[in-house]
């Protein structure tokens, strides 16, 4: 194994980011309608599941994952979302990469684990409905998508969801993950392209 | 073939710096996400939907253009004047209806410009310029040249889904999502490959300052451009 960082890494990173992006962009469409919202972190990473699962297999140096992250943050705010997406992002992508690195980049147990930690940066989303920013960010709301909007997403989102959603993430990664590798297993390992 | 960063220069009305046009995309895209449906915001809102319309028209792309207008602003018209008339179950459907496609139609449109409007050596040039690491610069370039393919690769999935007759029949949403995703994720890999090699061919992986042939600096009217937009923002953020 090639220990150096090279330009093919970052090729596949700019390529797999594209792939990830569009499908969590496709899944988040579906949050406008509220009870998905609520849901999205178990619905997003199940979709999600199949090309992570496909890039963890071509992951091979330290920092990809990271990289993936900070690009996901940056588009995610420039799509509109609060700063937190940050610190959720980077968060996310490091402990992954800790996961991966562990397994030595090989063991698909690993690659599962590392599915459901890298889908927990989907809590930089919804950050905003709970804690401190909860009753600034809804008075905001209220104005952009009225009163029965808001008292919906209210009723959706007390305190006690946000861990909910935490479990979701990782429940909702893990599905993801078994079921790409059960996809790679089955249309890529034969083809020698996984 | 009309795939995106490989515009056609010359043809183009204006021609702005990927720096300003970096600004547009962010202030269109706050603006538009979290802008209020009153008052000063509402006025905001009006503006930043013109904006797409104006690049669109500036690469001359007249039909997506009077198209988009119509659309965004029956759909901003709506919520400004109909929206507050209206409760409960039916608000909620407009609400959702109209804001999914405020929200996202603008900014969606602002990216679609800068992808079609950029070429991948002035967007490279350009975040040199602004000492933007290269781990991060490259992976992006990637991904702009990337997102076009995708839309290609899709609908010719589609396409060959069709003539099979396969996609009516399948009612398991996982083995439709599984017969999507496959063919793309070949073709990722594929791609993937393909770039690598070419970046080679380019001399990227030479660990040596870069040269570039395209010109690219702030003329009068991106000054002008990137005054008005964080005269925007300041305005979003103070009132």
């Amino acid at each position: 194994m090639e220990n150096k960082f090279s330009i093919k890494d970052l090729i596949t990173v700019g390529v797999f980011t594209a792939l990830y992006f569009v499908v969590t962009f496709i899944v988040a469409c579906l949050g406008f309608i509220p009870v998905f919202m609520a849901f999205m972190p178990l619905i997003g990473p199940i979709f999600n599941g199949i090309p992570l699962m496909l890039y963890f297999s071509k992951i091979k140096h330290f920092g990809m994952i990271t990289i993936t992250s900070i690009i996901i943050a940056i588009l995610m705010f420039l799509t509109g979302h609060p700063y937190p997406i940050f610190i959720f992002c980077i968060g996310a992508g490091l402990i992954t990469e800790f996961v991966l690195r562990a397994g030595k980049y090989e063991s698909i147990r690993n690659c599962v684990i590392g599915s459901a930690t890298f889908s927990l940066w989907l809590l930089g989303m919804v950050i905003a409905f709970f804690f401190g920013f909860r009753d600034a960010y809804f008075a905001s709301l209220v104005d952009g998508y009225g009163q029965a909007y808001v008292d919906k997403m209210m009723s959706l989102t007390p305190t006690w969801m946000f861990f909910a959603m935490i479990v979701m993430c990782l429940v909702g990664g893990t599905i993801g993950g078994l079921f790409g590798a059960k996809v790679l297993k089955k249309h890529f390992k034969k083809a020698g392209m996984a | 073939m009309e795939i995106g960063l490989q515009s056609n220069l010359s043809r183009d009305l204006f021609h702005l710096d990927p720096r300003t046009k970096l600004a547009i995309l962010i202030t269109v895209g706050i603006i538009m996400m979290s802008g209020k449906y009153t008052g000063v915001e509402y006025v905001l809102r009006l503006i930043c939907v013109a904006v797409p319309f104006l690049l669109l028209i500036s690469i001359r792309l007249f039909r997506s253009a009077f198209i988009y207008v119509l659309l965004m602003y029956s759909t901003v018209l709506c919520e400004g004047f109909i929206i507050p008339h209206t409760k409960g179950m039916i608000n909620l459907m407009i609400m959702i209806i109209c804001g999914v496609i405020s929200r996202f139609g603008p900014g969606y449109l602002c990216g679609w410009y800068v992808v079609k409007s950029t070429s991948v050596s002035e967007f490279i040039t350009a975040m040199e310029r602004m000492h933007f690491p290269n781990i991060i610069t490259i992976p992006m370039s990637v991904m702009f040249r990337y997102f076009p393919t995708l839309k290609e690769d899709y609908s010719s999935i589609h396409d060959a889904m069709k003539m099979r007759e396969i996609g009516k029949k399948i009612k398991n949403p996982f083995t439709y999502i599984e017969y999507i995703l496959v063919p793309v994720m070949m073709s990722t890999v594929r791609i993937a490959n393909d770039l690598s090699a070419a970046s080679l061919s380019k001399g990227l992986g030479v660990n040596r300052t870069r040269t570039h042939i395209c010109k690219i600096g702030l003329r009068f009217i991106d000054y002008i451009l990137i005054i008005s937009m964080v005269v925007m923002l300041v305005t979003f953020y103070v009132f």
